[in-house]
């Protein structure tokens, strides 16, 4: 049984290879949505830390779109796919110009896709694409039903903002060099807003040149759109090449980009729109609220103050992690079916990858995120949807499963280490 | 004894060749380069270079004389007639030919190094600034003096004399596979573009086997595979008209082992014209055409052998393609 299907033009496979693409910079498995007014892709990255998600508006996105609904779920249909596939399927076929001078920039006719799942048959979701010339290729991939994991974002919450067109916003990043781990953007004062570029990576060995580095740029806030940030000098530090990942293609669409946040360690959202497609992103901001004058001074130390910034956050993470066992899972009350974002401190043992001590946040309630990879699936190359594996619990009504949300520690345990003093 | 006594007079070489540009050799031996070794074989009408993986897959390339400017071969009259035959190393061949303006190779390898994909995509196309392009004299001269010698490359430019002595093995002399043509299943004769761009669709699947199926009626010619991030299927039910000649007379389908096919694409990358054959054994003969500069045209040849029909399917995914 067929439970979706759609038509894209060649402008829309080369939208939609966009998106994969920056998708794929998250992680390496998206997650499709299905409904009857939009089409979701989203991901999310492996530490948690960074969420995209792009939404199509069928009628003007699509040519054709059909969704059937399934008998359990007539709402949504959602799965699970390997990005790295569908990249390579809707890459950029390249013109012949030698045998066909005149279309030579155009290849792809038509591209239908199709979901297809139903028992006792294989589940595949199918992409026929079409050539002018009149070759026709057709591709089946396996696929995981398995709901997505939404980040959540309170907007009450997010009071501060900006506005910037996506090129301006390119060509600043632009000017930022490679190895660089961290952005911070900050007010000055009431006439610039600095974005300073640094990494807390040391080089090993003894290289000559030594990180950290630290890059700064002062802009204009004339060149913002609107620049609406009430608390002065607010140190908003987030992860440079989730950053860059967005801004690459918010350039392609040429939209004007929107950031919304509230404080350091609460997520920023990043927003902007193209031709029947909606983008937003969640980021987790790095640091701690409360300190940004001593921060800076930190930054303006230099090289050697900025491990130990570092070392500082790593040790209030594990002390977090140490705290006394999380209070018995309560029942939560009727929530939405979205995923809310919760610190989390599931491995307690884990000595802290780098980059892993300041951003756990779990948004889900399975203990080994990394079994759930839909790579490991392929790996093992059980193509049955419902097959044995590693996979996560298919059995479970997907709305259940979406509703017990468990908490992991007390509002009240995680106040006494003052990450929430307002 | 006998050569001894014969070279009080100088002996001509038993071969010689002298051509212009390496660069058509060049291009049509590295087509065949997915063996170390080749089996060479000289004629009186050019230089056949017969590549061959484990007996499944064959490619050769015929060096034609009119490639070359002068071709001799001086065939003693008591070696009853029997053509200078041998091995050599490919890969070194290829590495000698290319001193001949190394620099250009060098500039190019770069070049195609930094855009990765610009490597895939007509590189073989003649640049505006080789020394070739440039009227930068030189030449190549393929020297073998008797049976059992070195093979003799000499390359001369600018001033600069190289001469490289490659190694000659004793032939192998391994037998072609058969490809039966009083008993052509069918034959298609197409432009290898598409031929390259149908591989570069199923590609992506990294699959081990290509499933081939040529039929009277649509789809025609289709090219399926499956591997671990799913299965890929091309075909041809609205491309007729992309296949110059057609004749088939009934169903075909064979698979073969995906990356034997994928070593032909350098080929189909060079080629202009593919002429697409199998026979009722299932052996299947992609024959190029190539056309170099100045109007010659050179042929390589691959011949593969299908695996062994399988009655159970544990191809899985690639049979259900073609349900519809």
């Amino acid at each position: 049984m067929v439970l979706l299907r759609f038509t894209l033009s060649e402008e829309g496979v080369n939208a939609l290879r966009d998106a994969l693409a920056c998708l794929n910079k998250f992680s390496d498995e998206v997650s499709l949505e299905a409904k009857r007014d939009k089409l979701v892709f989203t991901a999310l990255n492996s530490s948690k830390s960074a969420y995209a998600a792009f939404s199509f508006i069928t009628n003007r996105f699509f040519s054709k779109y059909q969704y059937e609904g399934v008998a359990q779920n007539r709402e949504k249909f959602f799965c699970k796919l390997y990005n790295r596939a569908l990249l390579s399927l809707f890459r950029a076929r390249t013109g012949d110009s030698l045998h066909d001078p005149e279309k030579g920039g155009s290849v792809i006719e038509r591209c239908d896709v199709a979901v297809e799942d139903e028992a006792g048959k294989k589940s595949r979701f199918i992409v026929k694409i079409a050539c002018r010339n009149g070759m026709t290729t057709k591709y089946r991939l396996p696929f995981e039903v398995s709901p997505p994991v939404h980040a959540k974002f309170d907007k009450d919450e997010a009071i501060h903002s900006w506005t910037i067109s996506s090129r301006t916003l390119r060509q600043l990043m632009d000017h930022f060099g490679p190895g660089i781990e961290y952005l911070d953007i900050h007010s000055e004062d009431d006439s610039t807003v600095n974005f300073t570029c640094f990494t807390e990576k040391v080089a090993s060995g003894d290289e000559v040149l030594k990180k950290p580095l630290h890059t700064s740029i002062a802009v204009e806030k004339e060149e913002f759109d609107s620049f609406d940030v009430s608390e002065d000098k607010l140190h908003i530090v987030v992860s440079v090449k989730d950053f860059r990942a967005i801004t690459q293609h918010a350039a392609f669409l040429g939209s004007e980009v929107s950031a919304q946040y509230s404080m350091p360690s609460r997520p920023m959202q990043i927003r902007y729109d193209g031709d029947g497609v909606k983008c937003e992103f969640l980021l987790m901001t790095v640091g701690e609220r409360g300190a940004p004058g001593q921060r800076t001074k930190k930054t303006r130390a230099g090289a050697r103050s900025a491990p130990r910034a570092q070392q500082l956050e790593a040790a209030t993470s594990r002390a977090t992690s140490n705290a006394p066992t999380p209070a018995p899972r309560p029942t939560p009350a009727t929530r939405h079916d979205d995923y809310q974002w919760e610190p989390v401190r599931m491995n307690e043992d884990e000595d802290e990858e780098e980059g892993d001590a300041r951003l756990e946040w779990d948004a889900s309630d399975r203990p080994n995120p990394s079994a759930v990879k839909m790579s490991s699936v392929i790996a093992n190359q059980t193509a049955q949807r419902r097959g044995p594996g590693p996979g996560p619990d298919n059995s479970v009504e997907p709305d259940q499963a979406l509703s017990y949300l468990e908490p992991t520690q007390r509002l009240s345990q995680a106040r006494q280490f003052g990450l929430f003093n307002d | 004894m006998a050569s001894s006594v014969r070279s009080g007079s100088p002996q001509p070489p038993l071969f010689k060749a002298i051509a212009s540009s390496t660069r058509q050799i060049y291009q049509l031996l590295k087509c065949i380069s997915f063996t170390a070794k080749v089996h060479v074989q000289i004629t009186q009408d050019g230089i056949r270079f017969a590549a061959d993986h484990s007996r499944v897959m064959q490619g050769v390339a015929f060096l034609d004389k009119e490639l070359f400017t002068t071709y001799t071969l001086n065939l003693a009259e008591n070696e009853d007639g029997a053509l200078p035959q041998f091995q050599i190393n490919l890969a070194a061949f290829l590495e000698a030919l290319q001193i001949f303006g190394a620099s250009d190779v060098a500039a190019k390898q770069a070049k195609s190094e930094a855009e990765p994909y610009r490597s895939n995509l007509r590189n073989y196309r003649p640049d505006a600034f080789s020394h070739q392009t440039l009227g930068v004299p030189g030449t190549c001269c393929l020297l073998y003096e008797e049976d059992g010698s070195p093979l003799s490359i000499i390359l001369e430019e600018t001033g600069v004399k190289t001469r490289c002595n490659m190694v000659t093995y004793t032939p192998e002399q391994p037998d072609d596979i058969p490809f039966d043509r009083d008993d052509l299943a069918f034959k298609i004769i197409m432009h290898s573009k598409w031929l390259l761009d149908s591989l570069s669709e199923l590609a992506p699947m990294s699959p081990t086997r290509i499933t081939i199926s040529a039929s009277p009626n649509a789809p025609f010619l289709a090219l399926s595979s499956g591997g671990a991030l799913g299965s890929a299927s091309v075909d041809f039910t609205s491309g007729r008209d992309l296949l110059d000649t057609f004749t088939i007379d009934t169903k075909w389908t064979q698979s073969f082992k995906f990356d034997l096919v994928k070593s032909a694409t350098e080929a189909m990358r060079v080629a202009s014209k593919v002429s697409f054959r199998g026979d009722g054994q299932g052996v299947l003969s992609l024959q190029f055409m190539v056309e170099v500069e100045g109007g010659t045209t050179s042929f390589l040849d691959f011949r593969f052998v299908p695996y062994i029909a399988q009655n159970d399917d544990d191809e899985m995914d690639t049979d259900e393609e073609e349900e519809d």
